[in-house]
């Protein structure tokens, strides 16, 4: 059997010209028995290094973290927590913003339309379609308050929620 | 932005890092205690809010330098340690370590850790770890050149080493 492949990758592997990619090849080659004498002694080389791949801390080694990993594992189940209930509220957050804004300008638009038009029946036409995507500024100013309380985030989602019912309704429930 | 936490992101380094810390320490409860220095370290940054970009790469770095330090530290202390590891018999199952050798990677073993630990380290890093030249650079703080430098002289005299035991 031709071995050249392996050897002129044994030469690179000295040189240190090898890709990760090529030394597992010569360690998959060396893993094997039967090799030919010239080749056979090293592969003591690429069984050591597979055994020592395996080396790990002592079974108790975890029990040094113990107070640490309770105070942590106490955390991290706080935050989830916190974190599913803002789920949709949070991604559902940046649209209702952008639209939230847009609304805003509605808002704005409509009162002064109306201030200035009066009660003209012909613009009256318009008026259904603004009724549609009009929100409260009040209600917009309430979502876009940053909250940091549990309760405070249930109400900000179940705000978000009627805010998102009311602007986007092709909004996709999540 | 993904939340850390010390069990899931933290704690499951511990056993590359101490193969690290074992092949520049060569006693198994002095690595272990680098290893939960670094950790603890580690753990401190993050909450601390220092960006990490490389968590692993990061931590491999801040294992070696603690290793090190400690070394130095050791040698000062008894002069004569080197000679008390040399001298130690090269059991296939050492008290020293966990893992069952193979005598011939026991002999092996104990002739990389005669290497000096940029030698060794650079080998660890490559061949048994996995990692690559530009990251065993960032890890060591030294060039890429300078890595390979490293594992050139380490690979050469295993294959010394080898060649004499061979037919």
């Amino acid at each position: 059997m031709d071995y050249k492949y392996i050897e002129q990758l044994l030469d690179r592997y000295w040189e240190c010209h090898t890709t990760a990619e090529e030394e597992q090849i010569l360690r998959s080659f060396f893993s094997q028995h039967d090799l030919p004498a010239h080749l056979a002694q090293y592969a003591p080389l690429f069984a050591f290094v597979k055994e020592e791949a395996e080396a790990h801390v002592s079974d108790n080694f975890d029990q040094r973290f113990s107070q640490l990993l309770a105070e942590d594992d106490s955390r991290q189940s706080a935050r989830r927590t916190f974190a599913r209930r803002l789920t949709l509220g949070r991604r559902v957050a940046p649209l209702l913003k952008a639209a939230a804004a847009v609304a805003i300008l509605f808002t704005i638009g409509t009162a002064t339309e109306r201030a200035i038009v009066g009660s003209q029946t012909d613009e009256g036409a318009t008026a259904p379609v603004l009724t549609d995507t009009y929100v409260r500024s009040a209600d917009v100013e309430a979502v876009l308050q940053p909250t940091g309380r549990t309760t405070d985030a249930t109400a900000t989602v179940q705000k978000a929620d009627s805010l998102a019912k009311a602007v986007l309704p092709f909004s996709e429930n999540e | 932005m993904k939340e850390l936490s010390f069990r899931n992101d933290v704690l499951p380094l511990k056993d590359r890092l101490f193969r690290l810390a074992m092949r520049i320490t060569l006693v198994r409860e002095d690595a272990e205690d680098m290893v939960q220095e670094t950790l603890i370290r580690l753990w401190k940054s993050m909450q601390e809010g220092t960006q990490i970009d490389n968590l692993e790469a990061f931590a491999l770095t801040v294992c070696r330098n603690l290793c090190l330090d400690y070394m130095a530290r050791r040698e000062q202390q008894n002069v004569a340690f080197d000679e008390e590891l040399h001298d130690r018999p090269d059991a296939t199952r050492s008290p020293y370590d966990d893992i069952v050798r193979s005598e011939q990677s026991a002999r092996l073993n104990a002739l990389i850790n005669t290497l000096p630990e940029k030698q060794r380290t650079a080998m660890q890093l490559r061949d048994i770890e996995g990692r690559t030249y530009r990251e065993i650079a960032d890890i060591m703080q030294i060039s890429e050149s300078d890595v390979k430098v490293n594992i050139f002289r380490a690979r050469r005299t295993v294959r010394e080493h080898l060649q004499r035991k061979g037919t």
